[in-house]
């Protein structure tokens, strides 16, 4: 009697994301035309564009985590904790080479989403309270890395390698680096959702205990999309790096709640099943040009966070639409 | 209540109110390990700190009760400080018109978001996260984002007066989680606070107007933290609009610590005093033995993580780890409302 309705709702996403998708894109591109009007132009620059991607790269990546999570009806509150620590473990193992040091990073932001995954699937707590002290445990332990501060090199002195920065800097086709590696983190999550398990995890955050009576390794999945999202997270940590040249335990503390609204802006719910990475992207690109056009026009920073707050619940508002639970 | 409390009643007891319990245990603790802890000043320092908290808690637990989440508590502390403070030195207003100012801003914001929580779809998460942005960007706006001071004196003694020895903001929080109490259990309307929070669908098909209890409890938690901001504010003697960033995720661990569940319709507000007075104390442990600020965060997050999961296991017989009802009366019953991930 449940598995009707779950095999009905499978099929039928596929109509479903488009009419979010397209929705989401109307908002976008009206965003868009005050932005160039209101700026009389400025704002289509190459120069603004490409700040406005390479600002950018890193949410997008953690989003896509985030979007993850919320797909199966969870929230993941740490990503910025996980970003905050895989920057200063990426910095402090410098020393190591690249690689090591990446694999460190990446190794631990997966172990924390490995632990909020398993506290969240088998003691059963809310992915809410577990990513809370999870956020606390994950910053402290930062900070106890970190001596508190800020770190510019690794362990015994060494410099950040020269080809991270240069990442930063680099193009390829006329595209910053940064923002074609969001664009194939994308594609590639993109692509899972394509899975099996992609598919999965639309069932587990639609209804649970269909999705297990169907056969589907429901607790499986629930652990593997905090380990995902712990580990995006972490490439955004190296990311950070790469961009700002130095690791921090303050690092990014506005992801967490930016993720968030970026992936509701996309159309995801947040009671889980519903969502697209494109809504979800599209929801990043949002919050970008939002902020850019702050920017742009010189609003004062006091003015921002009431526009902000104004614009995420009517750009969630629109979205919502008369969607059933 | 009882008179000749046996063995198994108290057991029993004990079982119920488990923060409780862990208070006590973990303030005699402290008490016997740290020579000046049980120090007047330490203990009326933990009362003003977070009987400000406190005043939160009161109302995240209304909220997390029907199953919402309150996340612009911080913001809306700082915007309460912020319009005393413009009432006060720049209006030249009297201060108890300035009060009433800074609450009624407080509330009224709390009343919006209850207002899209209950009559739109969208989740009380983002509206409440919007109000968080909102609400600071008028702080910083009405502030031109610079604090300003306050000269009343009569205002400043509000935060830091005591009776009897003891913080009149402490006495001032615990008879409003008294009133409040007798509110959730002996009221009807309070009964309907517990009754959205368990199914929202049943307290509707019962007669109960869910809409409005929901608007109902955004309102007072917006009421209850301008009764915050203004301690806040009178603590301070100024105005902040950066201040309070967080604090509403300091209300919801207190709430959950006390044994209040994020699905709803869980939670007492003997809990939540109990949850608040548990972080107030175990602060003020941690910085008297010198544990560096470092590692306090982790000792706090292992806290919050092992109190939720003490209370998640006690209720672990309702529904088995992949989120099936395990008895048979529960599974024909349509979904089952645990199997949220969140």
């Amino acid at each position: 009697m449940q598995v009707t309705p779950l095999l009905d709702r499978l099929n039928r996403r596929a109509t479903f994301e488009t009419k979010g998708v397209l929705r989401i894109l109307l908002i976008l591109a009206g965003l868009i035309v005050v932005a160039g009007v209101l700026s009389r132009g400025v704002f289509f620059g190459p120069e603004n564009l490409i700040n406005l991607g390479q600002q950018n790269a890193m949410l997008t990546v953690v989003a896509l985590g985030q979007f993850l999570v919320i797909l199966t009806g969870g929230i993941d509150l740490s990503v910025g904790a996980i970003l905050a620590i895989s920057s200063v473990v990426f910095v402090l193992f410098q020393g190591y080479g690249i690689v090591p040091a990446l694999a460190l990073a990446l190794l631990a932001a997966a172990l924390i989403g490995l632990i909020n995954g398993g506290l969240v699937t088998y003691v059963r707590l809310p992915s809410f309270v577990v990513t809370l002290g999870m956020s606390q445990i994950t910053l402290s332990l930062a900070m106890v890395l970190s001596k508190g501060g800020t770190v510019y090199t690794g362990l015994g002195g060494a410099a950040i390698a020269a080809p991270i920065i240069d990442f930063y800097n680099g193009w390829l086709l006329g595209i910053p680096l940064h923002v074609v590696f969001a664009l194939v983190v994308v594609g590639v999550v993109a692509l899972y959702l394509r899975t099996s398990y992609g598919h999965f995890a639309y069932a587990v955050g639609g209804n649970r205990s269909a999705a297990y009576l169907s056969g589907i390794p429901v607790a499986t999945i629930s652990v593997l999309v905090f380990v995902l999202a712990g580990i995006l997270a972490g490439v955004g940590g190296a990311l950070f790096v790469s961009r700002v040249g130095l690791g921090d335990p303050q690092a990014a503390k506005w992801i967490v709640l930016d993720s968030i609204a970026a992936v509701s802006i996309g159309g995801a719910s947040l009671s889980g099943g519903v969502g697209t990475v494109a809504g979800t992207l599209i929801g990043v690109i949002i919050l970008g040009v939002l902020n850019n056009i702050m920017n742009l026009l010189g609003v004062p920073p006091t003015m921002q966070p009431a526009i902000k707050g104004l614009v995420i619940l009517l750009a969630v508002f629109l979205n919502s639409g008369r969607r059933e639970k | 209540m009882n008179r000749n409390p046996s063995p198994a009643r108290v057991r029993r007891w004990m079982g119920r109110n488990t923060s409780t319990v862990a208070l006590v245990v973990i303030f005699a603790f402290g008490c016997v390990a740290l020579p000046n802890f049980a120090d007047k000043f330490n203990l009326s320092a933990i009362a003003f700190q977070y009987s400000i908290i406190g005043f939160l808690a009161l109302g995240q637990l209304l909220v997390i009760l029907t199953e919402g989440i309150d996340l612009s508590q911080g913001s809306l502390v700082a915007l309460t400080s912020i319009v005393i403070a413009t009432l006060i030195t720049h209006a030249g207003l009297p201060t108890p018109v300035a009060i009433l100012g800074g609450v009624l801003a407080s509330t009224l914001l709390g009343f919006l978001s209850g207002l899209l929580v209950s009559r739109t779809q969208i989740p009380a998460f983002i509206v409440t996260l919007g109000m968080l942005g909102i609400a600071r960007g008028l702080a910083l706006l009405i502030s031109i984002g610079k604090p300003i001071s306050i000269a009343d004196e009569v205002f400043a003694d509000l935060g830091r007066s005591k009776v009897w020895e003891i913080p009149a903001s402490l006495i001032l929080w615990l008879l409003a989680a008294l009133l409040l109490h007798y509110f959730l259990t002996q009221r009807r309307l309070g009964r309907h606070i517990y009754a959205v929070g368990g199914s929202a669908e049943s307290a509707r098909l019962s007669g109960v107007n869910v809409r409005n209890i929901k608007l109902l409890v955004y309102a007072m938690s917006g009421f209850l933290t301008g009764i915050a901001g203004v301690l806040w504010t009178s603590r301070l003697s100024s105005g902040s609009p950066i201040g309070g960033v967080n604090y509403e995720l300091e209300s919801i661990a207190a709430v959950v610590v006390g044994g209040g569940s994020l699905f709803g319709g869980i939670g007492t507000v003997g809990g939540t005093v109990a949850g608040v007075l548990i972080f107030g104390v175990i602060n003020s442990m941690l910085n008297l033995a010198g544990i560096s600020p470092y590692w306090q965060g982790t000792i706090k997050g292992v806290l919050i993580l092992a109190a939720v999961a003490l209370s998640q296991l006690r209720r672990a017989d309702r529904t088995n780890v992949r989120g099936v009802a395990r008895h048979a009366s529960d599974s024909t019953a349509g979904p089952a409302k645990p199997s949220r991930n969140i």
